[in-house]
């Protein structure tokens, strides 16, 4: 899709987008904004209520996979095929109906960066014994 | 009835991988992965040019931009899960590249030496935004390699930059890549602190 050769791939990419972009408004009653601002990498969880009956079979399979585990926005948006931007708009609903939370604040915090990288060498250090890091 | 338990004691990271189209992005996250790459797609609307107007009935042109994504955790020793993102080849929709290096601790530009250019968009923008990077160059079995230093030369980077060749098929050659990275923003994140605390 990067390198387009010639208008029989743009029409099919135009067409392509086109599908997109109707999945998009089909599950959003036509929204494309969410009151939330909400990240590819913020992550989701159950919230402290049920889901009320008569939800969506996109908005119930966010609430079952949240319910399964934290997951971000940017993997329910791929296990569901769909566009992000409709994906925010049906969580921001979720959120607001108590159905969905956001369990864990964005971990950018002063000073636990440092510990935080350490972590992340340890954890694939130990994952993967034999992988080497190139001196710098 | 909750099968994984979720992870919520584990602390977030978001790695970001990108380079040109069929460098081995998406071969690269799935390596390390714990699930399959996914595809994730974002609708973007630009005001429409002249020449793009077969649909005529928008005066927005509206484009859909695709990452990759995948995700590895652990709780030995410290609860980490790992967010990596692989970006789309060329960033021509700067909005959408802002967006996916929005808390990203750093990231991986991946080369492949036949069309080495197609990573140097990757590159600039690392370097423009400050976001800490490593360059690793995926080695294509029977493709002529350069030297690192040639490569170098043609990246233009800061010689602080880690430059290395791995095989994006390989998880420890991955895991290997995302450590010299880590160890790199680490080595950032210090010095920065140390200039801080004086």
């Amino acid at each position: 899709m990067n390198s387009p050769t010639g208008q029989d791939s743009l029409e099919a990419e135009a067409l392509e987008d086109t599908a997109t972009i109707v999945r998009l408004y089909a599950v959003t009653d036509g929204r494309t904004r969410a009151r939330h601002h909400l990240s590819l990498h913020t992550v989701l969880g159950p919230g402290r209520r049920p889901p009320r009956p008569g939800l969506s079979e996109e908005s119930a399979r966010i609430v079952e996979l949240c319910g399964q585990r934290h997951r971000p926005l940017a993997e329910l948006a791929g296990v569901l095929a769909l566009p992000v931007t409709a994906v925010s708009v049906l969580v921001s609903d979720l959120i607001d109906a108590q159905a969905l939370a956001l369990p864990i604040p964005d971990r950018r915090s002063a000073g636990s960066d440092l510990q935080l990288l350490q972590a992340i060498s340890a954890g694939l250090r130990r994952r993967h014994p034999n992988a080497t890091a190139k001196a710098g | 009835m909750t099968q994984f338990p979720p992870p919520a004691n584990r602390a977030i990271a978001k790695l970001v991988i990108a380079g040109g189209f069929g460098v081995g992005k998406t071969t690269a996250i799935g390596s390390v992965s714990d699930i399959t790459p996914l595809r994730t797609e974002e609708v973007l609307t630009t005001q429409s040019t002249a020449t793009d107007s077969l649909h005529g009935i928008e005066d927005k042109t509206t484009t859909t931009v695709a990452c990759d994504y995948g995700r590895v955790g652990w709780d030995d020793p410290d609860p980490v899960e790992l967010y990596l993102f692989g970006t789309p080849g060329q960033p021509r929709f700067w909005s959408f590249w802002h967006d996916l290096c929005e808390g990203a601790l750093g990231a991986v530009v991946l080369a492949d030496t036949r069309r080495l250019e197609s990573s140097f968009p990757a590159a600039d923008f690392f370097e423009q935004r400050r976001l800490p990077f490593v360059i690793a160059i995926n080695r294509f079995p029977g493709t002529e390699t350069r030297t690192l230093p040639e490569i170098r030369e043609a990246f233009d980077v800061d010689e602080q930059v880690p430059l290395m060749f791995c095989d994006a098929r390989n998880a420890d050659s991955v895991a290997g890549v995302l450590l010299t990275l880590v160890q790199h923003i680490t080595r950032i994140t210090s010095a920065h602190s140390t200039l801080l605390d004086a």
